[in-house]
């Protein structure tokens, strides 16, 4: 918990409990894992902590579930009750099919295997397949559902966690000003770009997929010369 | 003692007349006579001392011990292998005190893990996989697993190890961390002294 946040491997011995005052509630995010008496990083990436709450930060192509992340899925199945879900993840995720604005037993949202869902992870755990909603903790829709049209990629974990993090990410931001596209980011490594023309999509697609290793100023110039291309 | 090849007995065979003795384990009775009904030994039980009725009851015993198999309402001992949103899986290791000789397995279904509010049980808060559960057999279940029930209060989680003691891939973990109960939905870890729920069984010492 020592002052800004650093890069740990897995191993690494975050800090030991039994140095620190007794009485603190500390909660341990992804990435951690409590050994005894010591608190050890099992991923690779920065330490994060904010409140009183620990974490991990790492850049994956794969996905390791973790409740409330908002996740991009793809329809695999369907089973009585809920609903077969691919999150680029080890497991296959379980989204039941009640879970969704407006949905009642007779009125069963429709979706076939390939269809894409915008959604939230609700439990997770080592050992049960994750469970998702597309309904936030109120029971309300606010934006989670099927995604319709529109195209999808993919990215790393990290990339995502940028497009979806404060302040804005630069590429967006510029996209923003000179575009009109719908965008949703799963920060299971997956993108969703809706716009009215295709070559819109594109350039908005490739923006993204190219800007992960760019500043922020550098991000400004590759936005500037793909819009300059495309007149 | 007379020597057992004399008092080995096959199916159909007479034993004695009713009149004389009860028919028990084994054996039935019919037309007023007492026939065997299993191939095994014959053994003479003498009637229990101030009952009524003072005949020996006859009963046919196998030669050998038979392995150990659930049977509708015995109690079992079974590890969890795996727990899923409706049902969790365990491998049955005991029929009551005796160990089976292969591997029988065990289904818990979300409405048989208590007798309250059972529509509202969530199988990862009542058993994860390596738990050892004490159960008891509803019934014999489809081909692939009897259905097993942790719906009384002595039946549920026995013994589980708590996070911080399974053995992770590169971290070797000397210290036990079998929990300890701490009421009939939370366990606690010796280690951490965090608190894990399961259905907990109320173990009568």
């Amino acid at each position: 918990e020592e002052g800004a946040s650093r890069i740990v491997l897995p191993g690494d011995v975050v800090f030991g409990l039994a140095a620190q005052a007794q009485n603190k509630v500390l909660r341990l995010g992804s990435g951690l894992s409590q050994d005894a008496d010591r608190v050890v990083a099992i991923k690779a990436g920065r330490l994060n902590h904010a409140k009183s709450k620990l974490w991990v930060e790492g850049s994956q192509k794969r996905y390791i579930p973790s409740a409330e992340d908002s996740v991009i899925g793809i329809v695999i199945d369907r089973r009585a009750e809920e609903f077969l879900v691919d999150l680029n993840a080890p497991v296959l995720g379980l989204l039941p099919i009640l879970s969704f604005e407006g949905a009642t037993r007779k009125n069963i949202p429709n979706l076939k295997e390939g269809a894409v869902v915008y959604g939230r992870v609700v439990k997770a755990h080592r050992d049960i397949s994750p469970a998702l909603s597309c309904l936030d903790a109120s029971g309300k829709g606010s934006g989670y559902g099927p995604l319709k049209e529109g195209y999808l990629f993919e990215c790393s974990t990290g990339l995502a966690r940028s497009l979806l993090g404060t302040p804005t990410y630069p590429v967006l931001e510029a996209l923003g000003k000179s575009l009109a596209f719908e965008i949703a980011v799963g920060v299971n490594g997956r993108v969703w770009v809706k716009s009215d023309a295709p070559a819109t999509t594109v350039l908005v697609s490739n923006a993204i997929i190219n800007s992960e290793c760019l500043s922020a100023a550098q991000q400004h110039i590759l936005v500037q010369k793909l819009l300059q291309a495309a007149k | 003692m007379a020597k057992r090849e004399d008092d080995l007995r096959t199916p159909g065979e007479l034993l004695g007349l009713a009149s004389e003795f009860n028919a028990g384990r084994g054996s039935y009775c019919h037309d007023g006579k007492i026939y065997a009904s299993l191939v095994g030994i014959r053994h003479l039980i003498e009637a229990k001392q101030g009952s009524d009725d003072l005949r020996p009851t006859i009963e046919i015993r196998r030669e050998k011990e038979r392995d150990a198999v659930p049977e509708a309402g015995s109690t079992v001992t079974a590890k969890i292998t795996k727990v899923q949103a409706r049902m969790a899986s365990a491998d049955i290791v005991c029929v009551g005190p005796r160990a089976v000789k292969e591997k029988f397995t065990g289904i818990v279904r979300q409405q048989d893990v208590r007798l309250t509010e059972i529509d509202k049980v969530d199988m990862h808060s009542s058993f994860r996989p390596g738990d050892i559960i004490r159960a008891e057999v509803i019934s014999l279940g489809d081909s692939r697993a009897y259905y097993l029930s942790t719906a009384k209060n002595e039946l549920g989680v026995v013994s589980a190890v708590s996070v911080a003691g399974m053995p992770k891939f590169f971290l070797v973990s000397t210290k036990s961390a079998t929990m300890v109960a701490v009421s009939w939905q939370e366990m606690q870890c010796p280690l951490t002294n965090q608190r894990e729920p399961r259905k907990v069984a109320k173990v009568v010492t």
